[in-house]
């Protein structure tokens, strides 16, 4: 762990880490909890020669260190680096917000705090289930949730959440915001739509609605390791047969996959059919690499999928009973 | 952009300020600037648990944070869980009386996450507590020993008249109460 020394840069909002991405480029690399972007630099895989920590962003007991640190480039940022909507912006990154049938999650909650809040454990329980599954107690503690957005992991356990929920991620530049899909969102291995000066803000997830279950199934070689495959699966029943469905995988592609063709084939099914209809899984092609071939992958897949359509659609059949 | 950084953390009850690269982990700095050296540089990657630590509370790797990121904080070791004078704890106490050790390079890693698995209080059934030590590797156990400690730690201090924690923090409603873990049939060796 004899790491190539980097420059230490602590930005006090999100508009000010923007802005020191812009003028660091490729050289920089941004901190959060460091889960995913430590074990990559005491691996030797990244050397950044700046990594700029936006853990403290919008924290009240911070701006002054930060500010004192020499480490905000002062007025570059319009409204001079510190508006009002730099606040509103960063403190919408600390924040677990609901309400109208919808629950936004910030950038810098921790799997920790996702896993174990009541308010999403009511609202979004395939949320609070996939964070529990993260790594180990001590991932969940420092991770969050933007960071595992970025990084944009193909078997991490959010995207694929996030993918099966029909989130919507809020970015900025710093300047203004944008609204990204999150199928739109995670396009390949470790690769995100986000552009090299933006940061994800929070995430958007409907509501767990009336009559809907849910299920999140995965397999790993070893507790706590990263998924061969796992499954997100939402189902609505209604009078004993599936209304609506909807079913994504992770870890078998470059990127968490809804599975349309399947979704499509399962509506109208009764239970004893479900089986049957989701079948060898239409449309997913995985590959092999060190962890397991493509075939053993598909074939996980698929049981995952059947487990999670069984979970899911009891869980619809109590809610409605 | 700072390449040094002075950074206070309180480890285990006592400040400590170093001045260093602002590159170090937090591991780094506690092993090689402060002489903390019971926190053990396994993996790197945060997935063998040797270097684990409380930081305000809670476990994390001190492989995978940055001691610039968490200047003023409070740090817990497995030293740290020790009693008045440095008498055993009871985690400690445990471990011991379980042989709960045997090279010892995971054993305060393995503490550290015990005492946060244990800290609310709950009393938590065998497969709980494995499923809470799972992020910590021994590589010569075979775990049973571990698990009877913690969960021997557990029955102790649902025993004892005094129910704080080893940071002195009384768990939720601990004056119910409290369920026995169930005997499960993976009780025993």
């Amino acid at each position: 762990m004899f790491i190539r020394p980097f420059g230490y840069e602590r930005a006090g909002s999100l508009a000010d880490a923007c802005e020191m991405l812009r003028e660091r480029g490729e050289a920089a690399k941004v901190i959060a909890g460091g889960q995913s972007l430590l074990p990559m630099v005491n691996l030797g895989l990244v050397q950044p020669e700046v990594i700029i920590d936006i853990s403290h962003a919008g924290r009240d007991d911070d701006g002054a260190a930060a500010r004192g640190g020499g480490a905000v480039p002062g007025g570059a940022v319009p409204g001079g680096g510190r508006s009002g909507s730099d606040r509103a912006v960063a403190a919408r990154s600390r924040e677990i917000g609901g309400g109208d049938g919808y629950l936004t999650i910030g950038a810098l909650v921790s799997h920790a705090r996702l896993a174990g809040d009541p308010a999403v454990a009511s609202a979004q329980p395939l949320l609070a289930a996939a964070a529990a599954r993260i790594g180990n107690p001590r991932v969940r503690s420092r991770g969050t949730l933007g960071g595992s957005l970025a990084h944009s992991d193909p078997a991490a356990e959010l995207p694929l959440a996030m993918v099966a929920l029909g989130a919507s991620y809020r970015v900025t530049d710093g300047r203004s915001a944008r609204d990204v899909r999150a199928e739109e969102f995670h396009l390949s291995f470790l690769t995100s739509a986000l552009a090299e000066d933006e940061l994800v803000v929070s995430a958007t997830v409907p509501a767990l609605g009336p009559g809907w279950g849910w299920s999140f199934q995965e397999v790993a070689r070893r507790e706590g390791d990263f998924a061969l495959a796992a499954v997100a699966v939402l189902v609505r029943m209604a009078g004993g047969i599936v209304a609506e469905a909807r079913v994504a995988v992770g870890g078998a592609a470059d990127r968490p996959l809804r599975l349309a063709d399947v979704e499509a084939a399962l509506a109208g099914a009764s239970p004893g059919e479900i089986a049957g209809r989701a079948g060898p899984l239409r449309g997913l092609s995985p590959v092999s690499d060190i962890s397991a071939s493509a075939g053993h992958r598909a074939h996980l897949c698929a049981v995952l999928v059947r487990r999670a359509l069984d979970e899911a659609c009891r869980r619809s059949q109590e809610a409605t009973a | 952009m700072t390449h040094t950084a002075t950074i206070t953390l309180t480890v285990n009850g006592q400040r400590l300020t170093r001045t260093a690269g602002a590159h170090l982990t937090l591991l780094r700095w506690l092993r090689d600037l402060a002489g903390v050296t019971d926190p053990k540089y396994g993996c790197g990657e945060g997935v063998c648990g040797a270097c684990a630590v409380l930081l305000d509370g809670e476990p994390v790797s001190a492989c995978l944070v940055l001691a610039a990121q968490v200047d003023g904080a409070e740090v817990t070791t497995a030293a740290g869980l020790s009693g008045p004078g440095g008498i055993p704890g009871p985690l400690q106490e445990a471990f011991h009386a379980c042989h709960a050790a045997q090279c010892g390079f995971c054993t305060p890693g393995m503490l550290v996450t015990a005492a946060a698995l244990l800290a609310d209080g709950r009393i938590r059934s065998r497969a709980e507590i494995r499923a809470g030590l799972h992020g910590n590797l021994c590589r010569c156990t075979g775990y049973g020993p571990i698990v009877d400690a913690v969960e021997a730690a557990q029955e102790a201090r649902q025993a004892r008249p005094d129910p704080r924690d080893h940071l002195g923090r009384a768990p939720a409603g601990h004056d119910a109460p409290r369920p026995r873990p169930a005997a499960g049939p993976e009780r025993g060796r």
